[in-house]
Protein backbone atom coordinates (compact mmCIF):
# COMPACT_ATOMS: atom_id res chain seq x y z
CA UNK A 1 0.00 0.00 0.00
CA UNK A 2 2.63 2.56 1.09
CA UNK A 3 6.31 2.18 0.25
CA UNK A 4 7.90 5.42 1.52
CA UNK A 5 6.46 7.48 4.36
CA UNK A 6 7.67 10.99 5.20
CA UNK A 7 7.03 12.39 8.69
CA UNK A 8 7.14 16.10 9.48
CA UNK A 9 8.89 16.22 12.83
CA UNK A 10 9.04 19.52 14.73
CA UNK A 11 9.04 18.34 18.34
CA UNK A 12 5.42 19.39 18.96
CA UNK A 13 2.90 17.09 20.64
CA UNK A 14 1.02 16.43 17.41
CA UNK A 15 4.18 15.71 15.43
CA UNK A 16 5.05 13.07 18.05
CA UNK A 17 1.59 11.59 17.49
CA UNK A 18 2.19 11.75 13.74
CA UNK A 19 5.32 9.68 14.34
CA UNK A 20 3.21 7.09 16.24
CA UNK A 21 0.75 6.83 13.35
CA UNK A 22 3.54 6.59 10.78
CA UNK A 23 5.29 3.84 12.74
CA UNK A 24 2.02 1.91 13.03
CA UNK A 25 1.51 2.20 9.26
CA UNK A 26 5.11 1.15 8.58
CA UNK A 27 4.62 -1.94 10.73
CA UNK A 28 1.52 -2.82 8.73
CA UNK A 29 2.91 -2.12 5.26
CA UNK A 30 6.67 -2.52 5.61
CA UNK A 31 7.18 1.00 4.25
CA UNK A 32 10.45 2.96 4.60
CA UNK A 33 10.26 5.67 7.28
CA UNK A 34 11.86 9.07 6.84
CA UNK A 35 11.56 12.11 9.12
CA UNK A 36 12.17 15.69 8.04
CA UNK A 37 12.67 18.56 10.50
CA UNK A 38 12.66 22.11 9.18
CA UNK A 39 14.48 25.00 10.83
CA UNK A 40 12.08 27.88 10.31
CA UNK A 41 12.84 30.01 13.34
CA UNK A 42 15.91 31.65 11.80
CA UNK A 43 15.51 35.38 12.33
CA UNK A 44 14.06 37.18 9.35
CA UNK A 45 15.48 40.67 8.60
CA UNK A 46 18.49 40.09 10.88
CA UNK A 47 21.04 42.77 11.79
CA UNK A 48 24.14 40.57 11.72
CA UNK A 49 25.12 37.31 10.04
CA UNK A 50 26.26 36.04 13.45
CA UNK A 51 22.72 36.43 14.78
CA UNK A 52 21.47 34.03 12.09
CA UNK A 53 24.36 31.60 12.67
CA UNK A 54 23.74 31.51 16.40
CA UNK A 55 20.04 30.75 15.88
CA UNK A 56 21.04 28.10 13.35
CA UNK A 57 23.23 26.41 15.97
CA UNK A 58 20.39 26.59 18.50
CA UNK A 59 17.94 25.05 16.02
CA UNK A 60 20.39 22.27 15.10
CA UNK A 61 20.82 21.42 18.78
CA UNK A 62 17.04 21.38 19.30
CA UNK A 63 16.30 19.16 16.29
CA UNK A 64 19.22 16.84 17.07
CA UNK A 65 17.42 16.10 20.34
CA UNK A 66 14.01 15.72 18.68
CA UNK A 67 15.36 13.36 16.05
CA UNK A 68 17.45 11.32 18.48
CA UNK A 69 14.32 10.68 20.56
CA UNK A 70 12.35 9.75 17.43
CA UNK A 71 15.03 7.27 16.31
CA UNK A 72 15.09 5.72 19.75
CA UNK A 73 11.32 5.26 19.68
CA UNK A 74 11.48 3.74 16.20
CA UNK A 75 14.33 1.49 17.30
CA UNK A 76 12.22 0.22 20.20
CA UNK A 77 9.71 -0.99 17.59
CA UNK A 78 12.50 -2.45 15.41
CA UNK A 79 11.92 0.16 12.71
CA UNK A 80 14.60 2.11 10.89
CA UNK A 81 13.97 5.87 10.81
CA UNK A 82 16.09 8.04 8.49
CA UNK A 83 16.25 11.64 9.63
CA UNK A 84 17.19 14.94 8.02
CA UNK A 85 17.20 18.62 9.03
CA UNK A 86 16.88 21.44 6.51
CA UNK A 87 16.31 25.20 6.81
CA UNK A 88 13.33 26.87 5.18
CA UNK A 89 9.55 26.88 5.33
CA UNK A 90 8.12 23.65 6.68
CA UNK A 91 5.37 23.17 4.09
CA UNK A 92 7.62 23.97 1.14
CA UNK A 93 10.42 21.73 2.42
CA UNK A 94 8.08 18.77 3.08
CA UNK A 95 6.44 19.02 -0.33
CA UNK A 96 9.79 19.30 -2.11
CA UNK A 97 11.20 16.36 -0.17
CA UNK A 98 8.14 14.26 -1.01
CA UNK A 99 8.38 15.25 -4.66
CA UNK A 100 12.11 14.58 -5.09
CA UNK A 101 12.22 11.51 -2.85
CA UNK A 102 9.33 9.64 -4.45
CA UNK A 103 7.30 9.41 -1.22
CA UNK A 104 3.75 8.11 -1.37
CA UNK A 105 2.57 9.36 2.04
CA UNK A 106 3.29 12.40 4.21
CA UNK A 107 2.28 12.20 7.86
CA UNK A 108 2.15 15.48 9.79
CA UNK A 109 0.69 16.93 12.96
CA UNK A 110 -2.06 19.50 12.58
CA UNK A 111 -0.29 22.23 14.54
CA UNK A 112 3.28 23.11 13.77
CA UNK A 113 5.22 26.20 14.75
CA UNK A 114 5.09 28.36 11.64
CA UNK A 115 3.96 31.51 13.51
CA UNK A 116 3.87 34.44 11.07
CA UNK A 117 3.64 32.04 8.18
CA UNK A 118 0.70 30.43 9.93
CA UNK A 119 -1.03 33.77 10.55
CA UNK A 120 -0.72 35.02 6.99
CA UNK A 121 -0.64 31.87 4.89
CA UNK A 122 -2.48 29.22 6.89
CA UNK A 123 -1.11 26.26 8.80
CA UNK A 124 1.71 24.06 7.58
CA UNK A 125 -0.80 21.19 7.30
CA UNK A 126 -3.13 23.26 5.09
CA UNK A 127 -0.30 24.12 2.73
CA UNK A 128 1.07 20.58 2.57
CA UNK A 129 -2.37 19.13 1.82
CA UNK A 130 -2.83 21.72 -0.92
CA UNK A 131 0.51 21.16 -2.66
CA UNK A 132 1.66 17.62 -1.87
CA UNK A 133 2.36 15.25 -4.77
CA UNK A 134 1.08 12.29 -2.71
CA UNK A 135 -1.43 11.38 -0.01
CA UNK A 136 -1.25 13.29 3.26
CA UNK A 137 -2.29 12.08 6.70
CA UNK A 138 -2.93 14.99 9.07
CA UNK A 139 -2.92 13.91 12.70
CA UNK A 140 -5.09 15.91 15.09
CA UNK A 141 -4.27 16.09 18.78
CA UNK A 142 -5.61 13.10 20.67
CA UNK A 143 -4.46 10.17 22.81
CA UNK A 144 -1.43 8.26 21.52
CA UNK A 145 -1.90 5.12 19.44
CA UNK A 146 0.11 1.95 19.28
CA UNK B 1 15.03 67.47 39.29
CA UNK B 2 18.05 65.18 39.07
CA UNK B 3 17.66 62.36 36.56
CA UNK B 4 17.28 58.91 38.08
CA UNK B 5 19.71 56.95 35.95
CA UNK B 6 18.51 53.58 37.25
CA UNK B 7 14.86 54.25 36.43
CA UNK B 8 15.74 55.52 32.96
CA UNK B 9 17.92 52.46 32.38
CA UNK B 10 15.15 50.16 33.61
CA UNK B 11 12.63 51.75 31.23
CA UNK B 12 14.96 51.23 28.25
CA UNK B 13 15.85 47.70 29.31
CA UNK B 14 12.15 46.87 29.75
CA UNK B 15 11.56 47.94 26.14
CA UNK B 16 14.57 45.90 25.00
CA UNK B 17 13.22 42.86 26.87
CA UNK B 18 9.76 43.29 25.34
CA UNK B 19 11.40 43.50 21.90
CA UNK B 20 13.37 40.30 22.54
CA UNK B 21 10.23 38.42 23.61
CA UNK B 22 8.26 39.61 20.57
CA UNK B 23 11.20 38.75 18.34
CA UNK B 24 11.42 35.19 19.68
CA UNK B 25 7.65 34.76 19.40
CA UNK B 26 7.44 36.01 15.80
CA UNK B 27 10.78 34.70 14.54
CA UNK B 28 11.74 38.17 13.31
CA UNK B 29 15.13 39.74 14.02
CA UNK B 30 15.33 41.58 17.32
CA UNK B 31 16.88 44.59 15.56
CA UNK B 32 13.77 45.26 13.50
CA UNK B 33 11.47 44.74 16.49
CA UNK B 34 13.59 47.09 18.63
CA UNK B 35 13.23 49.79 15.97
CA UNK B 36 9.45 49.28 15.91
CA UNK B 37 9.23 49.27 19.73
CA UNK B 38 11.30 52.48 19.64
CA UNK B 39 8.77 53.99 17.22
CA UNK B 40 5.94 53.19 19.64
CA UNK B 41 7.90 54.48 22.65
CA UNK B 42 8.82 57.71 20.88
CA UNK B 43 5.33 58.44 19.58
CA UNK B 44 3.17 57.26 22.49
CA UNK B 45 5.39 57.12 25.62
CA UNK B 46 7.41 60.32 25.05
CA UNK B 47 10.66 58.42 25.66
CA UNK B 48 13.80 60.56 25.34
CA UNK B 49 17.51 59.86 25.15
CA UNK B 50 20.14 61.11 27.57
CA UNK B 51 23.84 61.75 27.06
CA UNK B 52 24.83 58.31 28.36
CA UNK B 53 22.15 56.56 26.30
CA UNK B 54 23.46 58.40 23.24
CA UNK B 55 26.94 57.07 24.00
CA UNK B 56 25.72 53.48 24.45
CA UNK B 57 23.73 53.78 21.20
CA UNK B 58 26.72 55.18 19.30
CA UNK B 59 28.98 52.47 20.65
CA UNK B 60 26.31 49.91 19.75
CA UNK B 61 26.24 51.14 16.15
CA UNK B 62 30.04 51.05 16.02
CA UNK B 63 30.25 47.55 17.44
CA UNK B 64 27.51 46.35 15.10
CA UNK B 65 29.48 47.76 12.16
CA UNK B 66 32.65 46.10 13.46
CA UNK B 67 30.86 42.74 13.74
CA UNK B 68 29.43 43.16 10.23
CA UNK B 69 32.96 43.69 8.88
CA UNK B 70 34.35 40.79 10.90
CA UNK B 71 31.77 38.39 9.50
CA UNK B 72 33.27 38.32 6.04
CA UNK B 73 35.03 35.17 4.88
CA UNK B 74 38.37 36.58 3.66
CA UNK B 75 39.16 33.51 1.54
CA UNK B 76 35.81 33.72 -0.19
CA UNK B 77 36.33 37.45 -0.85
CA UNK B 78 39.78 36.79 -2.32
CA UNK B 79 38.46 33.96 -4.51
CA UNK B 80 35.65 36.05 -6.00
CA UNK B 81 37.22 39.49 -5.72
CA UNK B 82 36.63 40.74 -9.25
CA UNK B 83 32.98 39.76 -9.80
CA UNK B 84 32.21 40.69 -6.19
CA UNK B 85 33.77 44.13 -6.75
CA UNK B 86 31.79 44.65 -9.96
CA UNK B 87 28.43 43.62 -8.48
CA UNK B 88 29.11 45.27 -5.10
CA UNK B 89 30.12 48.60 -6.61
CA UNK B 90 27.15 48.60 -8.99
CA UNK B 91 24.99 47.76 -5.98
CA UNK B 92 26.28 50.85 -4.18
CA UNK B 93 26.59 53.44 -6.94
CA UNK B 94 23.29 52.82 -8.78
CA UNK B 95 20.97 53.46 -5.80
CA UNK B 96 23.26 56.15 -4.38
CA UNK B 97 23.04 58.16 -7.60
CA UNK B 98 19.37 57.32 -8.18
CA UNK B 99 18.14 58.22 -4.70
CA UNK B 100 20.37 61.30 -4.63
CA UNK B 101 18.83 62.45 -7.92
CA UNK B 102 15.27 61.88 -6.69
CA UNK B 103 15.74 63.59 -3.30
CA UNK B 104 17.82 66.49 -4.68
CA UNK B 105 16.05 67.01 -8.00
CA UNK B 106 12.47 65.99 -7.28
CA UNK B 107 12.02 66.41 -3.53
CA UNK B 108 14.31 69.50 -3.41
CA UNK B 109 16.33 68.37 -0.42
CA UNK B 110 19.56 70.20 0.47
CA UNK B 111 22.70 68.78 -1.16
CA UNK B 112 24.06 67.14 2.01
CA UNK B 113 20.63 65.84 2.98
CA UNK B 114 20.33 64.24 -0.48
CA UNK B 115 23.76 62.64 0.04
CA UNK B 116 22.52 61.14 3.30
CA UNK B 117 19.43 59.83 1.48
CA UNK B 118 21.60 58.29 -1.25
CA UNK B 119 23.90 56.65 1.30
CA UNK B 120 21.05 55.37 3.51
CA UNK B 121 19.33 53.67 0.62
CA UNK B 122 22.47 52.39 -1.13
CA UNK B 123 23.04 49.64 1.42
CA UNK B 124 22.58 45.91 1.24
CA UNK B 125 21.78 43.92 4.35
CA UNK B 126 24.32 41.10 4.38
CA UNK B 127 22.46 39.50 7.29
CA UNK B 128 19.10 39.53 5.49
CA UNK B 129 20.76 38.07 2.39
CA UNK B 130 22.52 35.41 4.46
CA UNK B 131 19.34 34.42 6.34
CA UNK B 132 17.42 34.00 3.10
CA UNK B 133 20.28 32.05 1.54
CA UNK B 134 20.36 29.62 4.47
CA UNK B 135 16.77 28.74 3.69
CA UNK B 136 17.59 27.89 0.08
CA UNK B 137 20.97 26.30 0.79
CA UNK B 138 22.56 28.93 -1.49
CA UNK B 139 24.93 29.99 1.32
CA UNK B 140 26.82 26.69 0.92
CA UNK B 141 27.47 27.23 -2.80
CA UNK B 142 30.24 29.25 -4.42
CA UNK B 143 27.68 31.48 -6.17
CA UNK B 144 26.16 32.20 -2.77
CA UNK B 145 29.57 33.09 -1.36
CA UNK B 146 30.18 35.40 -4.34
CA UNK B 147 26.87 37.16 -3.63
CA UNK B 148 27.76 37.59 0.05
CA UNK B 149 31.19 38.98 -0.89
CA UNK B 150 29.45 41.44 -3.25
CA UNK B 151 27.18 42.52 -0.38
CA UNK B 152 30.23 43.28 1.78
CA UNK B 153 31.73 45.39 -1.02
CA UNK B 154 28.39 47.22 -1.37
CA UNK B 155 28.37 48.05 2.35
CA UNK B 156 32.02 49.07 2.24
CA UNK B 157 30.97 51.65 -0.36
CA UNK B 158 28.27 52.90 2.01
CA UNK B 159 30.64 53.17 4.96
CA UNK B 160 33.36 54.85 2.88
CA UNK B 161 30.85 57.39 1.54
CA UNK B 162 29.62 58.16 5.04
CA UNK B 163 33.16 58.50 6.32
CA UNK B 164 34.53 60.57 3.44
CA UNK B 165 31.72 62.79 2.11
CA UNK B 166 31.15 64.60 5.39
CA UNK B 167 34.75 64.73 6.65
CA UNK B 168 36.64 68.00 7.05
CA UNK B 169 39.51 67.94 4.58
CA UNK B 170 42.12 69.23 7.02
CA UNK B 171 45.12 68.03 9.02
CA UNK B 172 42.94 65.92 11.31
CA UNK B 173 41.67 63.91 8.36
CA UNK B 174 45.26 63.29 7.27
CA UNK B 175 46.15 62.18 10.81
CA UNK B 176 43.06 59.95 10.95
CA UNK B 177 43.84 58.33 7.58
CA UNK B 178 47.53 57.79 8.43
CA UNK B 179 46.90 56.34 11.90
CA UNK B 180 44.06 54.14 10.60
CA UNK B 181 46.28 52.78 7.81
CA UNK B 182 49.08 51.89 10.25
CA UNK B 183 46.68 50.35 12.78
CA UNK B 184 44.92 48.29 10.10
CA UNK B 185 48.26 47.01 8.82
CA UNK B 186 49.45 45.76 12.19
CA UNK B 187 46.12 44.88 13.78
CA UNK B 188 45.67 41.25 12.62
CA UNK B 189 49.06 40.17 13.99
CA UNK B 190 48.62 42.29 17.14
CA UNK B 191 45.23 40.71 17.78
CA UNK B 192 46.63 37.22 17.26
CA UNK B 193 49.50 38.08 19.64
CA UNK B 194 47.12 39.32 22.34
CA UNK B 195 44.96 36.21 21.99
CA UNK B 196 47.98 33.90 22.06
CA UNK B 197 49.61 35.55 25.09
CA UNK B 198 46.67 36.51 27.31
CA UNK B 199 43.53 35.44 25.46
CA UNK B 200 40.43 33.69 26.80
CA UNK B 201 40.88 34.75 30.44
CA UNK B 202 38.11 35.97 32.73
CA UNK B 203 39.31 39.58 32.38
CA UNK B 204 38.85 39.37 28.54
CA UNK B 205 41.96 41.35 27.52
CA UNK B 206 41.44 40.62 23.80
CA UNK B 207 37.96 42.19 23.88
CA UNK B 208 39.32 45.23 25.74
CA UNK B 209 42.15 45.50 23.22
CA UNK B 210 39.69 45.61 20.31
CA UNK B 211 37.46 48.11 22.16
CA UNK B 212 40.53 50.29 22.73
CA UNK B 213 41.27 50.27 18.99
CA UNK B 214 37.63 51.05 18.14
CA UNK B 215 37.44 53.89 20.67
CA UNK B 216 40.79 55.36 19.59
CA UNK B 217 40.05 55.32 15.86
CA UNK B 218 36.47 56.46 16.50
CA UNK B 219 37.83 59.43 18.45
CA UNK B 220 40.21 60.36 15.63
CA UNK B 221 37.38 59.99 13.10
CA UNK B 222 35.28 62.39 15.17
CA UNK B 223 38.15 64.93 15.26
CA UNK B 224 38.20 64.78 11.45
CA UNK B 225 34.38 65.22 11.43
CA UNK B 226 34.20 61.76 9.88
CA UNK B 227 32.07 58.89 11.16
CA UNK B 228 33.26 56.28 13.69
CA UNK B 229 31.56 53.46 11.78
CA UNK B 230 34.14 53.81 8.98
CA UNK B 231 37.14 52.65 11.04
CA UNK B 232 34.91 50.15 12.87
CA UNK B 233 33.99 48.40 9.61
CA UNK B 234 37.58 48.45 8.36
CA UNK B 235 38.86 47.09 11.69
CA UNK B 236 36.27 44.32 11.42
CA UNK B 237 37.37 43.49 7.87
CA UNK B 238 41.06 43.17 8.76
CA UNK B 239 40.47 40.99 11.83
CA UNK B 240 37.86 38.82 10.06
CA UNK B 241 40.49 36.13 9.46
CA UNK B 242 41.28 36.02 13.20
CA UNK B 243 37.58 35.80 14.05
CA UNK B 244 37.04 32.96 11.55
CA UNK B 245 39.37 30.84 13.67
CA UNK B 246 38.12 32.12 17.03
CA UNK B 247 34.32 31.85 17.06
CA UNK B 248 34.28 32.12 20.86
CA UNK B 249 35.66 35.67 20.70
CA UNK B 250 33.06 36.56 18.06
CA UNK B 251 30.26 35.09 20.19
CA UNK B 252 31.41 37.02 23.27
CA UNK B 253 31.54 40.31 21.43
CA UNK B 254 28.12 39.68 19.93
CA UNK B 255 26.72 38.88 23.38
CA UNK B 256 28.07 42.17 24.72
CA UNK B 257 26.66 44.05 21.76
CA UNK B 258 23.21 42.44 21.73
CA UNK B 259 22.71 42.57 25.50
CA UNK B 260 23.82 46.04 26.42
CA UNK B 261 24.58 48.17 23.39
CA UNK B 262 22.56 47.52 20.22
CA UNK B 263 19.17 47.65 22.03
CA UNK B 264 19.94 51.28 22.87
CA UNK B 265 20.95 51.93 19.28
CA UNK B 266 17.92 50.34 17.59
CA UNK B 267 15.43 51.71 20.14
CA UNK B 268 16.92 55.16 19.61
CA UNK B 269 16.76 54.69 15.81
CA UNK B 270 13.01 54.05 16.15
CA UNK B 271 12.48 56.81 18.70
CA UNK B 272 12.88 59.61 16.14
CA UNK B 273 10.48 58.12 13.60
CA UNK B 274 7.41 60.34 13.64
CA UNK B 275 4.20 58.47 12.83
CA UNK B 276 2.38 61.62 11.65
CA UNK B 277 5.31 62.23 9.27
CA UNK B 278 4.98 58.66 7.97
CA UNK B 279 1.33 59.37 7.15
CA UNK B 280 1.94 62.71 5.47
CA UNK B 281 5.01 61.50 3.54
CA UNK B 282 3.76 58.07 2.52
CA UNK B 283 4.00 58.89 -1.18
CA UNK B 284 7.62 60.05 -0.98
CA UNK B 285 8.55 57.06 1.19
CA UNK B 286 7.12 54.73 -1.45
CA UNK B 287 8.97 56.68 -4.16
CA UNK B 288 12.30 56.39 -2.27
CA UNK B 289 11.78 52.66 -1.76
CA UNK B 290 10.87 52.10 -5.41
CA UNK B 291 13.88 54.16 -6.48
CA UNK B 292 16.17 52.04 -4.34
CA UNK B 293 14.75 48.79 -5.69
CA UNK B 294 14.59 50.06 -9.27
CA UNK B 295 18.18 51.32 -9.30
CA UNK B 296 19.43 48.11 -7.71
CA UNK B 297 17.75 46.25 -10.57
CA UNK B 298 19.30 48.57 -13.15
CA UNK B 299 22.75 48.29 -11.56
CA UNK B 300 22.92 44.64 -10.57
CA UNK B 301 20.57 42.60 -12.76
CA UNK B 302 22.46 43.14 -16.05
CA UNK B 303 25.69 42.13 -14.29
CA UNK B 304 24.12 38.91 -13.06
CA UNK B 305 23.13 38.14 -16.66
CA UNK B 306 26.63 39.12 -17.84
CA UNK B 307 28.05 36.67 -15.31
CA UNK B 308 25.62 34.04 -16.68
CA UNK B 309 23.49 33.63 -13.60
CA UNK B 310 20.23 31.91 -14.52
CA UNK B 311 17.45 34.48 -15.07
CA UNK B 312 15.61 33.44 -11.91
CA UNK B 313 18.82 33.30 -9.87
CA UNK B 314 19.88 36.73 -11.15
CA UNK B 315 16.55 38.31 -10.23
CA UNK B 316 16.70 36.63 -6.83
CA UNK B 317 20.24 37.95 -6.24
CA UNK B 318 19.25 41.45 -7.36
CA UNK B 319 16.25 41.53 -5.01
CA UNK B 320 18.32 40.26 -2.09
CA UNK B 321 20.88 42.97 -2.73
CA UNK B 322 18.05 45.54 -2.65
CA UNK B 323 17.50 44.79 1.04
CA UNK B 324 18.87 47.02 3.77
CA UNK B 325 18.57 47.63 7.49
CA UNK B 326 21.50 48.28 9.81
CA UNK B 327 23.71 50.55 7.71
CA UNK B 328 20.67 52.33 6.34
CA UNK B 329 19.51 53.33 9.81
CA UNK B 330 23.09 54.15 10.91
CA UNK B 331 23.48 56.53 7.95
CA UNK B 332 20.10 58.19 8.55
CA UNK B 333 20.79 58.59 12.28
CA UNK B 334 24.21 60.09 11.47
CA UNK B 335 22.40 62.67 9.32
CA UNK B 336 19.88 63.47 12.04
CA UNK B 337 22.46 63.65 14.84
CA UNK B 338 24.63 66.01 12.82
CA UNK B 339 21.59 68.10 11.79
CA UNK B 340 22.10 67.34 8.11
CA UNK B 341 18.51 66.10 7.85
CA UNK B 342 15.46 66.95 9.97
CA UNK B 343 13.14 64.55 11.77
CA UNK B 344 10.67 64.34 8.87
CA UNK B 345 13.44 63.46 6.43
CA UNK B 346 14.83 60.97 8.94
CA UNK B 347 11.39 59.40 9.27
CA UNK B 348 11.09 59.04 5.51
CA UNK B 349 14.52 57.44 5.17
CA UNK B 350 14.18 55.00 8.08
CA UNK B 351 10.70 53.93 6.98
CA UNK B 352 12.00 53.34 3.45
CA UNK B 353 14.96 51.41 4.92
CA UNK B 354 12.62 49.19 6.95
CA UNK B 355 10.51 48.68 3.83
CA UNK B 356 13.65 47.66 1.96
CA UNK B 357 14.38 44.99 4.56
CA UNK B 358 10.95 43.44 4.13
CA UNK B 359 9.54 43.98 0.63
CA UNK B 360 12.38 42.78 -1.65
CA UNK B 361 12.83 39.72 0.58
CA UNK B 362 9.16 38.81 0.34
CA UNK B 363 9.10 39.26 -3.44
CA UNK B 364 12.32 37.25 -3.84
CA UNK B 365 11.09 34.38 -1.69
CA UNK B 366 7.59 34.34 -3.08
CA UNK B 367 8.31 34.59 -6.79
CA UNK B 368 12.01 33.97 -7.53
CA UNK B 369 13.29 31.40 -5.04
CA UNK B 370 15.76 29.26 -7.00
CA UNK B 371 15.94 25.51 -6.58
CA UNK B 372 19.51 24.98 -5.42
CA UNK B 373 21.68 21.95 -5.87
CA UNK B 374 24.83 22.84 -3.90
CA UNK B 375 27.51 23.48 -6.49
CA UNK B 376 25.81 21.58 -9.27
CA UNK B 377 27.26 21.72 -12.79
CA UNK B 378 25.18 24.74 -13.86
CA UNK B 379 26.36 26.78 -10.88
CA UNK B 380 29.99 25.80 -11.30
CA UNK B 381 29.80 26.77 -14.95
CA UNK B 382 28.18 30.12 -14.12
CA UNK B 383 30.81 30.80 -11.48
CA UNK B 384 33.69 29.91 -13.78
CA UNK B 385 32.18 32.17 -16.42
CA UNK B 386 31.80 34.98 -13.86
CA UNK B 387 35.48 34.71 -12.95
CA UNK B 388 36.49 34.76 -16.63
CA UNK B 389 34.35 37.79 -17.37
CA UNK B 390 35.22 39.70 -14.24
CA UNK B 391 37.94 41.83 -15.74
CA UNK B 392 36.08 43.48 -18.66
CA UNK B 393 33.04 44.68 -16.64
CA UNK B 394 35.36 45.86 -13.86
CA UNK B 395 36.86 48.38 -16.22
CA UNK B 396 33.44 49.80 -16.87
CA UNK B 397 32.10 49.73 -13.36
CA UNK B 398 35.06 50.73 -11.29
CA UNK B 399 35.74 54.04 -12.99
Amino acid sequence: MFHKILIGLDGSETSEQALDHAMALAELTGAELHALSVEERLPVYAATVGEVMEEERYEHHYFDGVQARARTRAGERRLELRVEVVAGHAAHALVEKARTGGFDLIVIGHTGHSRLHHIFLGSTADRVVESAPCSVLVVHERRKVG
Amino acid sequence: MEQNVWLIASAWMALALVASLISIRLGISVALIEILVGVVAGNFLSLHTTEWIDFLATFGAGLLTFLAGAEIDPDSLRRHLKPALAIGMAGFFAPFIGVFAVTYGLAHWELHAAWIAGISLSTTSVAVVYAVMVETGLNRTEIGKLILAACFINDLGTVLALGILFANWNVWLAVFVAVTAVVLWYLPRMTRLVIRRVGHRVSEPEVKFLFLVLFGLGGLARLAKSEAVLPAYLVGLVVAGVFMRDRVLMDRMRSIAFTLLTPFYFLKAGLYVSLPAVMTSAGLIALFLLTKMGTKVVGIWPLTRWFRFERREGTYTTLLMATGLTFGTISALFGLTNQIIDQTQYTMLVTAVIGSAVIPTLIAQRFFQPVVVPDGPAQSEALAHAERLATPPMRGVAK
